[in-house]
């Protein structure tokens, strides 16, 4: 792995028994990149991330995660994942949920981070509050929160738009900004091009099981990016 | 151990909330204790190895309804996601899932066997300690089979059809063994005569607790 590589991806391959998810997919992230990768149903973009994530084994390839001298040697504790499912328990309120999660990750007096994230997702006054009785726009907010709570180097986006209504939306985009700004590293896969335009800096489009494009925005003549995309869906 | 109690304590306290769990359970095995007193003769005593086998038809198939939903609170909203990224052993969450079937377990015999006692216990010798034994020896192999088959049968979309079908098989002899203790225990026999069954009880319980600790790493994650 080189240097200045913070995640490497090579090789990746994921069969399905009638299906190739991923057909040899090569990927290197500095630490600090935000990427966003664009495709249609069933390019493969959520068997990435959850391969990432480590929640789903490759058929062949590898991914390797590295922290860097000044991060964890545990770097597996510092990823941080939003879906489209919340990943929230339904008969806990909003805070005992985060409560339950700054548990399982250690994290030292986190009540004042607690009450912090609440405030940033907008949910502080619905705190105590069944997660079962929030809208499902309330309820992703929260998984945005839920997946702070660790203060992940490596965050990882499924579809996170999906469900949002306008304000959750802006807080996302807002809050990924300013994880990008502290140089964390984001993964997002997403069908929101206007979203996904404006907070990466690196563009990808998966078609097939395979990263057909990949450039940084700066190089992207937006117009024609779109065509490019709609392209790979017609084709796809 | 810390990530196991987390895990312990959110379980039980959803449960508390829900209540659906150990209240199925406790209702499903009275009903049976009802359905065989009415067959066999409101009244009627029954010998002791015929008695052994009522209360362990009526414990374990209704734990086989608390089993099913250990894993299901996880399945909705794909909690499961949120403990495998996180770093949690797999082997904490199984510790944890063990124990959380264990409780409902006993929360639901400390009222099932006291029902028992009551429409059947003319004929039977009532020993304490060792009938204490048994239910934990019991609870302890079942909960930990039962942990591991819930686990594997959580990814699939019938685990309440699939879960019994893979269960009652491989704990067969866990149940033979505690029907003959039981039946030894309710006849008044000694200590000593019935002393080898609950040894391999505590045996298979062992072997399927280090299984399910050493396999659980496997079991969660997607292949």
């Amino acid at each position: 792995m080189d240097d200045t590589a913070f995640l490497k991806i090579q090789g990746l391959r994921k069969s399905y028994e009638y299906v190739d998810a991923l057909r040899g997919v090569d990927l290197t992230l500095a630490r600090g990149d935000f990427l966003c990768l664009f495709g249609p149903n069933g390019a493969g973009k959520t068997t990435l991330i959850k391969i990432v994530a480590d929640l789903l084994k490759p058929t062949s390839g590898t991914v390797e995660i590295t922290g860097g001298p000044d991060l964890d040697s545990d770097i597996r504790s510092r990823i941080g994942l939003i879906s489209h499912q919340t990943l929230l328990y339904d008969e806990l309120t909003a805070r005992e949920n985060l409560q339950f999660y700054s548990s399982i990750y250690q994290i030292p007096d986190p009540d004042d981070k607690i009450d912090s994230l609440l405030h940033t997702v907008g949910l502080y006054n619905r705190r105590e509050e069944r997660v079962s009785t929030f809208s499902r726009g309330m309820q992703q907010r929260l998984s945005i929160a839920r997946a702070l709570i660790n203060d992940p180097v490596l965050l990882l986006l499924d579809e996170p738009y999906s469900g949002l209504d306008q304000f959750a939306a802006t807080v996302l985009s807002n809050h990924l900004k300013k994880l990008h700004a502290q140089h964390r590293t984001i993964i997002m896969v997403t069908h929101n091009l206007t979203r996904g335009l404006e907070t990466a800096d690196r563009i990808g489009i998966l078609s097939e099981g395979r990263l057909v494009y990949l450039k940084d925005r700066d190089e992207i003549d937006l117009p024609s990016f779109e065509d490019h995309y709609l392209m790979h869906m017609e084709t796809n | 151990m810390g990530a196991t109690l987390v895990i312990l304590r959110k379980d039980l306290l959803i449960e508390i909330r829900r209540k659906d769990s150990v209240i199925s359970m406790i209702f499903f095995g009275i009903l049976l204790l009802f359905v065989m007193n009415m067959a066999i003769g409101i009244g009627r005593k029954v010998d002791p190895e015929l008695a052994a086998g009522i209360l362990w038809i009526s414990i374990l198939f209704s734990s086989v309804l608390g089993l099913g939903r250990t894993f299901s609170l996880e399945k909705t909203n794909r909690c499961i996601d949120g403990l495998l990224v996180s770093p949690v052993a797999p082997s904490s969450v199984f510790v944890a899932k063990n124990l959380v079937n264990l409780s409902f377990m006993l929360i639901s015999e400390a009222v099932i066997i006291p029902v028992f006692f009551a429409l059947y216990g003319d004929n039977i010798t009532v020993r304490l300690a060792p009938l204490l034994a048994t239910v934990l020896l019991l609870n302890f192999g079942f909960s930990s089979v039962g942990t591991l088959f819930s686990g594997i049968t959580a990814a699939t979309s019938r685990n309440e059809v699939l879960l019994p079908l893979l269960l009652f098989p491989v704990i067969t002899p866990l149940i033979a063994f505690t029907v003959k203790a039981t039946g030894e225990i309710f006849a008044g026999v000694p200590f000593g005569e019935y002393s080898s069954w609950l040894r391999l009880m505590a045996a298979f319980g062992l072997i399927f607790s280090c299984a399910g600790y050493l396999l659980f790493d496997y079991v969660m994650k997607e292949n």
